[in-house]
């Protein structure tokens, strides 16, 4: 899923190359960040991205019906059309059911698998034993879809937790846990690479496989996401004109 | 798969796949890796193999899940696809302390793998979904 995530973040600065064919969904990718520093925003772009290299459905998870569809990053894929499936679990034990059940449902296995707000499901069994089996299962689940897909294809896995701004010892503990099981992690906070801007910083760790890679990533006031590589010089950012997403090398 | 073992881990496995293969038994030099690496585990997870303890759960849909008859008699559930067990010492040892690698079913679910000999248990989709299902404490 990392592998993914990197795409949608690169494929925003600059133009789709479009020369890989079968692309990796890369390991399973942690999204953390504070309330609304724009999980769900890029939750759903990779979900656009996904859908849109028609490997596959993807697959949604959500304890809530999202109010409205998060807008992508431009591209003029209609969400409504392509191969997104929402379920909405309204508790941990109905999440545990339909990860549980995830291989006698019909249809063909999905590519992605996403899951939003974790820590409200990890919130309602505060027990390690049972967090670490619902994220095994997440994990197992996973790795169940990629075996029907058959060799050379795997089901991709991404999970957004809510962090909050100062950690209580019961999110230490789910975050170690977290980052045992998932080898790539992305975080997104509040911040802005000169005074007078905003936005958000995200920052990809893909878990070993690759270098840390910062991205700058800003909602348009038809929220719109525009990402733009963070710049690396902090002394002197090419200045936020609105077109941040113009092809930054 | 999501979760790696360390390398050296993956290393001795692949390894000892190979030269069980070639003779039908593990050479004693993996048997003197397995202790090096895993301690007093490593001899617990070779009993728990030789007494035929793992059972392999398996339903048409093609998933799996592990199930380890343990010295008290208690069955513990293994997913093998990421390193998971159900047992107190792995939610202890390995996830608190991050200090062992691997429980003794675990390891001995692995060890059955490259030794190629454990129970199959062929079962319903429906009841794999109970099975998976079960280890999900019920709520008061």
């Amino acid at each position: 899923m990392a592998e993914t995530l990197r795409r949608v973040l690169t494929r925003g600065g600059a133009a789709w190359s479009g020369e890989e064919n079968m692309p990796a969904a890369g390991p399973p990718l942690l999204l953390l960040g504070t309330p609304g520093s724009g999980k769900t925003a890029l939750l759903f772009a990779a979900a656009l991205e996904a859908a849109g290299e028609g490997q596959g459905p993807v697959l949604f998870l959500t304890r809530r019906p999202l109010q409205s569809m998060p807008r992508g990053t431009g591209t003029t894929l209609d969400p409504m059309r392509l191969q997104i499936r929402f379920q909405y679990p309204p508790s941990t034990r109905e999440l545990f059911r339909l990860l549980c059940s995830a291989h006698e449902a019909p249809g063909p296995a999905p590519s992605l698998l996403l899951l939003d707000g974790l820590e409200e499901y990890l919130a309602e069994d505060p027990e390690p034993q049972e967090a670490a089996y619902l994220i095994a299962l997440l994990l197992d689940t996973a790795a169940h879809f990629s075996h029907r897909l058959g060799p050379g294809r795997d089901c991709g896995l991404m999970v957004a937790l809510q962090t909050q701004e100062e950690a209580g010892s019961g999110d230490v503990l789910h975050l170690a846990l977290l980052q045992r099981y998932f080898p790539a992690q992305c975080w997104l906070q509040p911040d802005a690479p000169g005074p007078g801007e905003h936005g958000l910083r995200a920052c990809l760790e893909p878990g070993g496989l690759g270098p840390r890679t910062e991205w700058w990533v800003t909602f348009r006031s038809d929220g719109e996401m525009m990402i733009a590589p963070w710049p690396t010089q902090a002394g002197d950012p090419s200045s936020g004109k609105g077109s941040s997403s113009g092809g930054q090398p | 798969m999501a979760v790696v073992l360390p390398a050296v881990v993956e290393e001795l496995l692949s390894e000892m796949a190979a030269a069980v293969q070639e003779s039908a038994r593990i050479p004693d030099e993996y048997l003197l890796s397995l202790k090096f690496l895993f301690g007093s585990s490593a001899t617990q997870a070779l009993d728990l193999v030789d007494r035929q303890s793992i059972t392999l759960i398996s339903s048409p849909s093609g998933r799996r899940v592990y199930q380890v008859l343990g010295s008290s008699s208690k069955t513990y559930t293994c997913l093998a696809s990421c390193h998971y067990c159900s047992c107190p010492a792995f939610a202890f040892s390995v996830l608190r302390k991050s200090d062992s690698i691997l429980c003794k079913h675990l390891l001995a679910v692995y060890l059955s793998q490259v030794m190629r000999t454990c129970q199959q248990l062929s079962v319903s989709d429906k009841q794999l979904t109970d099975i998976l299902l079960m280890e999900k404490k019920q709520e008061a």
